[in-house]
């Protein structure tokens, strides 16, 4: 067979190769596509409270400067997000490390410290609910049996925040570990031989090996915790509903009660795709970080 | 407000009863007329829906026809729905609502049905339309239109514990004042209770606040304006907020009916305002059927005003099929049924039923649920449906309620502001069209 009648031969292949995958291609793009720009359309409609609807062009979104709601929303997601990050990675860090040096029993150990993650977040939440109910709760039981004053927990507008924050992180800290036990199980060990033939002590090997190799590791887990803490819902909803007042009104609550509680789906895209352009923008500034730590 | 409640209970009723009592029973009404046809219930998962779905197979077998059953948690049945009707989609034939929260929104935005006209033309001989509660056909009455058919009845009542009244030597209170009275006195006789509890979760509050603004003599809005900042709206407020503050559980702002009748049935409250309902809930394990006293809530300076709601059956008005649906939707509210719910603890929405000798047997089994019935009569015959604002815009009405009655409990603003910043958040729902 000559070139030319092999490099055709190979091009015809190409075509029905792409044709055939085409269906599935086009019907992907489809199923992605459709809901973003339907969204998108849905953010320039106004629905009044009868559900008429009509265009609104861009009121919904200057609406959001002048809602109150939407920025103690913004101010909520944002404390919530970076007080369940900060503590899932250090959290995670550290029992990553209990992990690694296991030396009993490591499935079973490693079994029980990630099941939380297993469980499903409605789950996680009623639990919860009932654990820290100031009443009936074990949690208030437990720190008035050690001679401790008992706490409204979820019910005070100044600990829901850090409340929510550390269910989520009991729930989720797990899965930063197993991420990050994935990064500490692929580092070299020759580095350590060298630290160890140095006399580097264990915290300098740590600050000075581990930390800095598992950073890249580390950037992953925070970007995928970013996308999911960022549209914070489920645990909220069950536990405190955005309460107590507004306290723990996030933005992805606020969205789902204007949308499906008040029924303006307009300004609820609006909303979405505000707090969509926020994880996204996160989602970056993380991607350029592990672009910077990268070895 | 006397003029209003005249209209409500006394004027408006008779009109409904008028209205559906001139019904013409269709000789030739026939149950299968709708055989293989394939109707789909978009149904809450609550206690009612659960009642009458235990005799779904008899609806099938008298009717021909196939009942599907879409059944969500009550939040998420209005997200389905909303998703539905938005589309314009015929994919629901009838639906469970609430016409005192969402009645206006629905009817508005042209969702239900018109039943009118055909609850008096196609109904069978036994349907009896005018034997339902007629305050409760007025409340799903909208522009003259009947939107729904009421499954059940209900309304928050006062449960309160014989045993811990009669060790602090307290009568059963007659008044809201005697509410407050009993409360600080039970604080002091019996630490180890909680005195009262009752709704404080945002969302929650409107239920139970209606009744005590409505007995104090409050009115959600006057001239146009909403009217939380007028001398009955601020000790409505006051004296909800101060219940809760100081004789409710910790972490009362978290409160809805889950945790008070869980608190009530363990023992742990000496007095809860909660809905009707939870009977059944509170009365689990029996350990609060003999020390159980049930009332209206007591009375403020305007009387007794219970509130009175049910849920309600109405047809989409995209089904393709209201016909069919609407049979399932006659059987659903017959009396037959009715009576067979009664008897699992659901309220009936017919005096006929709660007059049935089989029922008044289950009733006076036990005290608590000759009390029980003896609340729901007064809810019945009392009863404003008004929870919330009375506009189109109620769901987020209730959330400015909640939110006062919250910032006062959690003392995060004086009255005067709470009262101020909810009726200037009203004043602008008042005015949406």
């Amino acid at each position: 067979m000559s070139d030319a009648a092999a490099t055709l031969a190979q091009d015809r292949q190409k075509l029905e190769m792409s044709a055939l995958s085409a269906p599935a291609v086009i019907f992907t793009v489809a199923m992605i596509a459709f809901p973003v720009v339907y969204t998108v359309w849905l953010g320039f409609q106004n629905f009044s409270s009868t559900g008429k609807q009509s265009f609104a062009g861009l009121a919904n979104y200057s609406r959001l400067i002048s809602d109150y709601e939407f920025w103690h929303g913004l101010w909520v997601t944002i404390a919530l997000y970076v007080l369940s990050l900060v503590l899932q990675l250090v959290f995670g860090v550290w029992l990553a490390l209990v992990l690694f040096h296991a030396k009993r029993l490591p499935g079973i150990v490693r079994s029980l410290f990630i099941s939380p993650f297993m469980m499903p977040p409605v789950v996680a939440g009623m639990m919860w609910l009932v654990i820290l109910d100031p009443s009936l709760g074990a949690a208030n039981y437990m720190l008035q049996s050690f001679g401790l004053p008992p706490s409204d927990w979820l019910a005070s507008p100044s600990l829901v925040i850090p409340t929510v924050a550390l269910i989520d992180s009991w729930q989720w800290t797990p899965y930063v570990a197993l991420i990050v036990l994935g990064g500490l199980q692929s580092l070299p060990p020759s580095v350590y031989e060298a630290a160890q033939i140095d006399g580097a002590s264990p915290f300098k090997t740590f600050q000075r090996i581990t930390l800095p190799l598992l950073l890249p590791t580390i950037v992953t887990a925070a970007i995928l915790r970013s996308v999911d803490l960022l549209r914070f819902f489920d645990i909220i909803y069950i536990t405190t509903q955005g309460g107590p007042g507004n306290a723990s009104n996030t933005l992805n609550i606020y969205g789902f009660r204007v949308g499906f509680e008040f029924f303006n789906i307009g300004y609820a895209s609006a909303l979405m795709l505000t707090l969509t352009a926020i994880v996204f923008g996160a989602v970056l500034a993380f991607n350029r970080l592990r672009g910077a730590v990268a070895w | 407000m006397k003029a209003r409640m005249l209209a409500t209970q006394v004027a408006l009723p008779m009109l409904a009863i008028a209205a559906v009592s001139a019904q013409a029973h269709a000789a030739d009404f026939d149950w299968m007329k709708f055989k293989g046809k394939t109707v789909t219930f978009l149904a809450n998962n609550n206690p009612v829906a659960q009642a009458l779905l235990t005799y779904k197979a008899d609806f099938e077998k008298l009717t021909g026809m196939t009942l599907k059953v879409d059944g969500y948690q009550e939040q998420q049945m209005r997200q389905r729905l909303v998703t539905v009707m938005n589309a314009n989609s015929d994919e629901v034939d009838v639906f469970m609502t609430l016409p005192s929260r969402e009645g206006e929104q629905f009817a508005a935005a042209g969702w239900y049905g018109d039943l009118t006209a055909i609850v008096k033309n196609e109904v069978a001989k036994e349907y009896d339309p005018a034997g339902l509660s007629q305050a409760l056909l007025k409340a799903a009455t909208f522009g003259g239109k009947l939107t729904s058919m009421p499954m059940n009845i209900e309304g928050p009542i006062f449960y309160y514990r014989t045993d811990i009244f009669k060790k602090c030597g307290i009568e059963a209170p007659k008044t809201i004042k005697e509410v407050e009275a009993a409360a600080a006195k039970i604080k002091t006789c019996d630490s180890a209770v909680t005195p009262f509890v009752s709704r404080g979760l945002k969302p929650a509050i409107a239920y139970t606040f209606s009744n005590m603004l409505h007995n104090i003599g409050g009115t959600y809005i006057a001239s146009g304006k909403s009217n939380l900042c007028s001398a009955k709206g601020k000790e409505a407020l006051d004296t909800y907020s101060r219940l809760l503050r100081d004789f409710g559980p910790p972490g009362v702002v978290n409160y809805s009916f889950q945790q008070i009748s869980a608190l009530y049935r363990s023992g742990r409250a000496a007095m809860a305002f909660e809905s009707s309902n939870e009977l059944r809930t509170v009365m689990e394990g029996g350990a609060r059927l003999k020390d159980t006293g049930l009332l209206p809530f007591p009375a403020g300076e305007a009387g007794q005003v219970p509130t009175t709601i049910g849920w309600g059956m109405a047809v989409s008005s995209h089904s393709k099929q209201p016909e069919a649906a609407w049979y399932f939707v006659q059987w659903a509210t017959s009396p037959e049924v009715q009576k067979k719910m009664a008897l699992q603890g659901i309220a009936p929405p017919r005096p006929s039923v709660a007059k049935d000798p089989e029922y008044r047997k289950w009733i006076d089994e036990e005290p608590v649920r000759k009390e029980w019935q003896a609340a729901l009569d007064v809810l019945a015959t009392k009863g404003s449906s008004e929870v919330g604002y009375p506009i189109v815009a109620n769901p987020e009405s209730r959330e400015f309620i909640g939110q006062a009655v919250q910032d006062l409990i959690l003392k995060q603003k004086p009255i005067e502001q709470a009262c101020a910043d909810a009726d200037k958040a009203l004043d602008a729902l008042i005015a949406q069209k």
